[in-house]
């Protein structure tokens, strides 16, 4: 008896798994609009009439929305140049491992990616780049593109990867908690002066200002950007010792030894683990890119209507820039795809027309590349924008204030960066804001290392 | 024994009462601590998925924020959930079967026969078997790519159907198996084959019961080896495409975790089905000397 | 001709034993081959660089803390779990048990379980909120909460104790399977002869289930060694703060897959392989399994 129940359940449990497989394939390639998918795999269009095919890795669900969406625009302003796209959607890291495994073999690869800016310069790095060059396609759209968001994604002096934002880094405050200790944010213009509002909030609340990072380098690599520093020398070569990245660190452990920061759990802002303690009020500001804009609407939604944007502070008006853009996905076309030249001008539109810029700030809210979007109000103030309705001050503002000083660190785009952030978010921050590590010699042990690994 | 137990039961009553229950105490300390992880997911998957984000996975009950919402999703979202799930079933089944009977075969050559080389292949079988799977991931992978094999389910299974610790299990087994049968069947005209089809694969339930679990558990929670040959996300098992959904660019745990808990189950129906012949398959099975 | 060839009692046990040399030929003897002639190589450059990878391995401090590192963590496997799935299993199988095939599936449970499920439920319920099972235990005892997976010591527990979760149970069937094969007689006699329960744990079951445990002992070293999946599921990818989670095979993959260095990966590999080999001759020569053979 129990044999047989155990069979049947067996087989029934079969059977769905069966079924409904195959019903959600066969839904995902009639479905017209791909919208509202939930999670992961594989969608496809549907497009009528002759059509060419593109394939698509990404590691960012909404992207799948977002490209589709737009690709359907293009379809429809370009019916003679019709595009399907099929895009997967795959795990950060192994799609990241694939790509380059794929571009190495010369087999299997994809005929778009997005690639991550941390990721980025080891598909450059090579002699022979494996990717299009897309400054051609890019030309039309440049002149209202921040340049250093380019910048980031080139090499010598050819662009090969289309930009989804700035990530321009901005101030969050919590303007309840810093009334309450009677901070006022708009007078925090100078790191000193930001130092102090921590040093007075810790002795009116006895809670921490904001966080020292040990998992990410937001913050870190802001303050070195605005100091005119570096993770490389002149020359290219790795530099983590040098003085300013010293400088830097050096400021940052002052003020968390004056208990104005605090190390919070998962290390960084943008993590699970950080989230809670912002929403709680366990922390007050987050000096962090743009898009962290979404984490608020997703994550710390308790903090509605409590929270300013703010330009970042700065070390004084010698600065070598005011604020820099953090994070961020290039898209890549694959140089070797028979339809490289098409998948180079429709994604081009997807990223860089206005038209796209716009969806940008809309659906994802992020702060578009096209800086022609950041001045039409009514779409940047329109009252029902869930990211306008989330925020008290006009995100904008604070964007318009730094527009013209958004800079980069120059290493970003360096074959050396993803050793040299993954070292610091792994070791060297850790060692010197959780266990008291000498600055110095965390950095020289750390030049050592890289040296040692970059070498062989 | 019936005697000695007899013999005793009158003096020991009390402390054989005594004993029954510190053992059940004991065991049932170390069940609820085992279970603990899989209880806690199993609440988990009614909280919304944000919670479990902010606060991570903890025992707390509270019924008011339960909901279905994240089976909803599960059954009626849309996602592809289903097509790794049955991916994941394809691939289970197809390498059990495969693996068995491959291997058992094998099993049987080295348990029936003697024949040259004999023992430098069984000594090859054990050397295999205490090779890492990982040495050889990197060079099967280079070999896979050159040969054209990849994002094929076919990479996934060849390597592993003549499995060498099944087949040593296998012939472990089968060299209790009674030699007048294989007589028996040369006498009534069968072949070699016949014989191992007809007689001997009837009588390694137990073993088959036993072998289907562990190659089956492998099977079905194989990550490492199918995620270097797998490509496209409509070939995804579910491991993979569970896996997917942990990442750096928004976590999505509603699905993550009903979707866990859920694919626990048929690989736990597996094991109830089979756990009666599982111990006497591992016992007959078992390392003798 | 071919078909009588094929079904002469001659052939037929080259027949049966065929799929396993062809597999172990295609895919383990070339693989491994291949293996060593790619770590004399600079796989990206397609050059013959000799013993450079060797060279560069035994000179690299973050190779030798992953070697650490999985070495620390299989010892500490091994003190785990054989000695108290051994004394479980016996206990189990004590007439004093009631219903012990309850407990036997309960205990088998985690096993069935995917390492991608384990490590994620291990790595929230380690998670640094204070409202994270671990912490919520410690809290209990009135302690702080801790950053469980940042700390080489704490990460260390959660490692041993995600695989004691996972391997208990099937360590506890591989004894039972063991224990039960012991003549029943032998316990009876030793009764009869006033022996206590523990004297006869010690000197029939352990003895006895011996092969048993040189088994065990073998697939967990082989284990050990090799582990990788957990920690790259506890910590949401290869890499930890200072790589307390680093492993031999964490390391294989970060230089092989993440960074594309083949060559310089197979060679962690071949090392790997050594190593495997090496602690199991000793330790078979040492269990005596050797001995019994030659005899």
């Amino acid at each position: 008896m129990r044999k047989k129940l155990v069979a049947l359940l067996m087989s029934a449990a079969m059977a769905i798994g069966m079924l409904s497989g195959c019903g959600s394939s066969s839904k995902s390639s009639t479905g017209s609009v791909v919208s509202g998918n939930d999670a992961g795999g594989q969608t496809t269009m549907s497009v009528d009439g002759d059509y060419t095919t593109l394939t698509v890795w990404t590691f960012i669900e909404l992207h799948q929305e977002f490209y589709t969406a737009m690709a359907e625009k293009w379809n429809k302003e370009h019916p003679d140049e019709k595009v399907k796209l099929v895009l997967s959607n795959m795990q950060y890291d192994d799609m990241h491992n694939k790509l380059s495994l794929a571009l190495e073999s010369g087999k299997g690869a994809p005929d778009i990616a997005d690639i991550e800016l941390g990721k980025f310069p080891s598909f450059t790095s090579d002699k022979d780049i494996k990717l299009r060059d897309l400054t051609d396609v890019i030309e039309p759209y440049k002149d209202n593109i921040v340049q250093s968001r380019l910048d980031i994604y080139s090499k010598n002096g050819k662009y090969y990867g289309l930009p989804t934002h700035v990530g321009t880094t901005v101030a969050f405050y919590n303007t309840e908690l810093l009334q309450k200790a009677g901070i006022d944010y708009t007078t925090i213009k100078t790191w000193d002066d930001f130092k102090e509002a921590g040093i007075k909030y810790h002795n009116a609340t006895g809670k921490e200002f904001a966080t020292a990072e040990t998992t990410a380098m937001w913050m870190v690599n802001l303050m070195l950007a605005q100091k005119g520093g570096d993770y490389i020398d002149a020359d290219g070569k790795v530099d983590v010792n040098n003085d300013k990245v010293a400088e830097v660190l050096k400021y940052i452990k002052d003020m968390q030894d004056a208990g104005a920061l605090g190390v919070v759990p998962g290390g960084q802002p943008d993590n699970e683990e950080a989230y809670p303690y912002y929403n709680d009020g366990t922390y007050a500001v987050q000096i962090m890119p743009f898009w962290q804009t979404s984490r608020f609407t997703s994550y710390m939604t308790d903090l509605k209507g409590k929270v300013a944007i703010a330009p970042v502070p700065k070390f004084g008006d010698n600065d070598a820039t005011w604020t820099i853009g953090g994070g961020g996905t290039g898209t890549a076309v694959i140089a070797s795809s028979p339809h490289a030249d098409l998948a180079a001008k429709v994604m081009a539109f997807i990223k860089l027309s206005p038209e796209a810029n716009e969806e940008v700030w809309n659906v994802l809210g992020f702060d578009p590349v096209n800086t022609s979007v950041w001045t039409d109000t009514s779409l940047t103030q329109n009252p029902d924008n869930k990211f306008v309705q989330f925020f008290n001050t006009k995100p904008f503002d604070a964007l318009l204030q730094m527009q013209d000083s958004i800079g980069s660190l120059k290493s970003l785009s360096e074959s050396a960066a993803p050793s040299i952030n993954n070292i610091f978010c792994t070791q060297v921050l850790t060692n010197i804001f959780e266990n008291g590590a000498d600055i110095q010699s965390e950095l020289d042990d750390a030049q050592q290392q890289l040296e040692n690994e970059l070498d062989s | 024994m019936a005697r000695t137990a007899a013999v005793k039961a009158g003096s020991k009553t009390k402390h054989t009462i005594g004993g029954t229950i510190g053992l059940i105490v004991l065991f049932t300390i170390l069940a609820i601590l085992i279970i603990i992880p899989i209880y806690a997911l199993f609440i988990a998957s009614f909280k919304p998925g944000e919670q479990l984000l902010q606060y991570g996975l903890n025992l707390t009950l509270n019924f008011k924020e339960w909901s279905l919402s994240n089976y909803k999703l599960l059954f009626f979202g849309h996602h592809d959930y289903w097509i790794w799930f049955r991916n994941s079933m394809i691939l289970t089944i197809i390498t059990v079967i495969a693996t068995l009977l491959v291997s058992a075969f094998v099993a049987y050559g080295f348990a029936a026969y003697d024949f040259k080389f004999k023992n430098v292949l069984f000594v090859l079988v054990l050397a295999i078997m205490s090779v890492p799977f990982e040495v050889i991931m990197l060079p099967l992978y280079k070999q896979m790519t050159d040969w054209g094999m990849m994002d094929n389910y076919a990479a996934i299974i060849l390597p592993f159907m003549a499995h060498a610790s099944t087949i040593f299990f296998f012939r472990q087994y089968l060299l209790g198996m009674p030699k007048s049968l294989i007589e028996a069947g040369r006498i009534d005209g069968a072949t070699e084959y016949g014989i191992f089809f007809k007689l001997i694969v009837p009588i390694m339930k137990p073993a088959f019961a036993a072998m289907a679990i562990l190659n089956g558990m492998n099977a079905w929670n194989n990550y490492m080896w199918p995620l270097l040959v797998i490509r496209s996300s409509d070939k995804y098992t579910l491991t993979l495409g569970l896996n997917t959904l942990i990442n750096p660019y928004g976590d999505n745990y509603s699905l993550l975790i009903s979707g866990a808990f859920f694919s626990i189950i048929p690989i736990l129906i597996l094991y109830v089905a089979f756990q009666k012949y599982f111990i006497e398959g591992m016992t007959a099975g078992a390392v003798k000397e | 001709m071919i078909k009588k060839v094929f079904y002469s009692k001659k052939a037929a046990p080259y027949v049966f034993i065929l799929p396993f040399v062809l597999t172990i030929a295609l895919f383990w003897i070339g693989p491994i081959v291949n293996g060593v002639l790619l770590s004399f190589q600079n796989v990206l450059q397609d050059e013959w660089t000799g013993l450079h990878n060797y060279k560069r391995l035994f000179t690299d401090a973050i190779f030798y803390k992953a070697v650490l590192n999985s070495v620390k963590y299989m010892i500490g496997t091994l003190v785990l779990l054989i000695p108290f799935p051994l004394l479980f299993a016996t206990l189990l199988n004590s007439k004093l048990m009631k219903h012990p095939n309850v407990y036997k599936s309960i205990y088998f449970i985690p096993a069935l379980t995917s390492v991608v499920v384990a490590g994620t439920v291990f790595r929230l319920m380690f998670g640094e909120s204070d409202q994270a099972l671990m912490n919520q235990v410690i809290g209990l005892f009135g302690h702080a909460p801790i950053r469980w997976l940042r700390r080489g010591d704490t990460a260390y527990f959660a490692l041993l104790l995600l695989c004691c979760w996972r391997w208990t149970g099937v360590n506890i069937m591989y004894f039972l399977a063991g224990i039960q094969a012991i003549p029943t007689d032998l316990y009876e006699a030793a009764e009869i002869d006033g022996a206590s329960k523990w004297q006869q744990f010690k000197s029939i079951t352990v003895p006895l289930v011996k092969p048993t445990t040189v088994y065990v002992l073998t697939i967990s070293i082989y284990a050990g060694l090799s582990m990788f999946l957990e920690s790259f599921m506890l910590w949401k990818g290869n890499n930890s703060p200072n790589n307390i989670g680093l492993t031999i095979v964490g390391y294989l993959y970060r230089q092989g897959i993440e960074k594309r260095n083949m060559g310089y990966a197979c060679a962690v590999g071949i090392v790997l392989l050594v190593m495997v080999m090496i602690v199991n001759l000793v330790q078979l020569k040492l269990t005596g399994t050797f001995d019994k053979e030659d005899e």
